[in-house]
């Protein structure tokens, strides 16, 4: 279950366009702690995956900071344990932050194993033989073991993004991000896929989920978050959300989308 | 007058075969040459306008580390000088007579002095001293047309691509080697080979500045014979019978790299 050991701390995140004519996030502040599932919730616009991509950097903040593993990686330069001033590595944190994208992003050009050892081998310098062992030991998991040999092309969505995911999971993250994972997905494949996210959920992965699929929030997640116009709008349990919401736009979303 | 093209004009012509042979030779490697050398000069070219090294990026930070988003800091901050420098490159190439720039590289890099070649005659027919600047020339105009094609492969990319890259901790550099460029030059590899014709047509310039290709040798024919119809008819089935071909392989690969899409 979650422990209250504090991963990502996200202070008054800022996100503006057009010199600040469009406010995709406006001064967010949450706390991400080990073993969290915590799934983002709320209209299309709302700036959830503008947040989520603030996280690794995807996105970079117009202001504010993201203490990832005590390092505020928003700034070219941070203290380091001992107090020197160091070169914050981007690179290097993205490592430790697993991404899945709601189109896959799977490399065309490559196989599913290819792609699954492109990063330990460049990245991590590990030997093209673990690298594969590793890699189908994940795929096995997540039944695609036999597929190893294929290219993207020839998978399904729903294969695709168990690939993307495993892909992810192969550089051993501290937190795996989720951006809308089934959106682009056929209605009968979304299953698949959100059963590979509950396995990894019970293995106490820290996850960030924005997604549309309320039942695997409330099922799943053990913190919501409601955003709407770049404002963090209310937070807390699937309970509280999804049962006894306060804030009135909530309310009207989730009269929404809950029917 | 006589006949426009007499058959007795084209068995004179034949007198001279070994030249017009020797001249293909030229013409080949010379094209050959260009397009390895100018393929690597286009991609350095094209890394370097899609590069985003702003030397002074820092400029674009207020006192409490938010970024500028106007004033002339904010453009300051913004200026990527190398792709500044590739940028002026490519539209001055695209801009100004492939000749001019042939004559140029010529007169004022090896004619006189600034680089010294060495008077070195290999397989009996390629002068260097000659060769190396029509390669040379050639080059660096198919370099510039090369990188906005290479350009335009790399633009055509879906963004998602790198995001997952770099989301899986690769820097930008590797990103492009493994991720973008494969994909990229895959994707324009038709045109990357029609440049490679175009190469071959254009390299009949470079008779010019003396490289013995198969222009020179109908220059050198027409001079001893008094004829000028029938060897450049040959010069002209002889650049046919090279690119042409080219053509058509390109097509073929062209039609099976598609078919490996669809699958």
């Amino acid at each position: 279950m979650a422990t209250r050991d504090s991963l990502i701390q996200v202070t008054d995140l800022k996100k503006y366009y057009n010199r600040g004519a469009i406010k995709a996030l406006d001064g967010i502040t949450a706390d991400i702690n080990r073993g969290d599932v915590m799934v983002v919730i709320g209209p299309s616009g709302s700036g959830k995956s503008t947040f989520l991509r603030s996280l690794n950097l995807l996105e970079k903040p117009t202001g504010g900071s993201i203490v990832f593993d005590g390092v505020d990686i928003t700034k070219p330069k941070a203290k380091n344990a001992e107090g020197k001033v160091v070169r914050v590595n981007v690179d290097e944190h993205r490592q430790k932050m697993g991404m899945v994208f709601q189109h896959f992003n799977l490399f065309p050009h490559m196989t599913i194993l290819d792609n699954m050892t492109l990063a330990p081998i460049k990245v991590r310098h590990m030997p093209k033989a673990q690298a594969e062992e590793k890699a189908m030991v994940l795929l096995d998991r997540v039944g695609l073991k036999d597929r190893a040999g294929a290219y993207p092309i020839q998978l399904s969505g729903g294969q695709k993004q168990r690939v993307a995911i495993v892909r992810a999971l192969e550089m051993e993250p501290e937190v795996m991000l989720f951006d809308e994972p089934t959106s682009a997905l056929d209605p009968e494949m979304v299953g698949e896929v959100l059963d590979v996210m509950k396995e990894l959920a019970h293995e106490g992965m820290t996850m960030v989920v924005v997604t549309h699929e309320m039942g695997f929030a409330r099922e799943v997640g053990n913190r919501v978050l409601f955003m709407a116009d770049g404002r963090l709008l209310e937070q807390g349990t699937p309970d509280e959300i999804f049962n006894h919401p306060q804030n009135e736009r909530l309310q009207d979303f989730l009269s929404k989308v809950l029917v | 007058m006589g006949n426009l093209i007499s058959a007795a004009n084209f068995a004179k012509v034949a007198q001279y075969a070994d030249l017009f042979k020797q001249g293909m030779a030229v013409t080949i490697m010379l094209s050959l040459l260009t397009v390895l050398f100018g393929f690597f000069l286009a991609l350095l070219l094209a890394v370097m306008r899609l590069s985003h090294l702003c030397p002074f990026g820092f400029l674009g930070l207020t006192k409490d580390g938010h970024l500028r988003e106007q004033g002339f800091l904010f453009h300051l901050s913004r200026f990527n000088p190398v792709s500044f420098i590739a940028t002026v490159y490519v539209e001055v190439f695209r801009a100004t007579p492939m000749l001019v720039q042939l004559w140029l590289v010529y007169f004022l890099l090896f004619d006189k002095s600034v680089i010294d070649l060495p008077k070195v005659t290999i397989l009996g027919f390629i002068r260097l001293e000659r060769f190396i600047p029509g390669v040379v020339a050639l080059a660096l105009n198919s370099g510039a047309y090369l990188s906005e094609i290479i350009r335009a492969g790399i633009q055509s990319i879906d963004g998602g691509q790198t995001e997952a890259a770099r989301s899986l901790g690769l820097t930008q550099g590797q990103n492009m080697r493994y991720v973008v460029l494969p994909q990229a030059i895959k994707n324009t590899l038709p045109a990357i080979a029609n440049e490679f014709v175009t190469i071959i047509k254009e390299s009949a310039i470079t008779y010019t500045i003396g490289v013995q290709d198969i222009m020179s040798a109908v220059n050198a024919t027409k001079g001893a014979l008094y004829i000028i119809i029938e060897p450049l008819l040959v010069a002209t089935l002889m650049y046919f019978c090279l690119t042409f071909p080219t053509s058509k392989i390109i097509a073929y690969f062209e039609r099976r790299m598609s078919r490996g899409d669809k699958r």
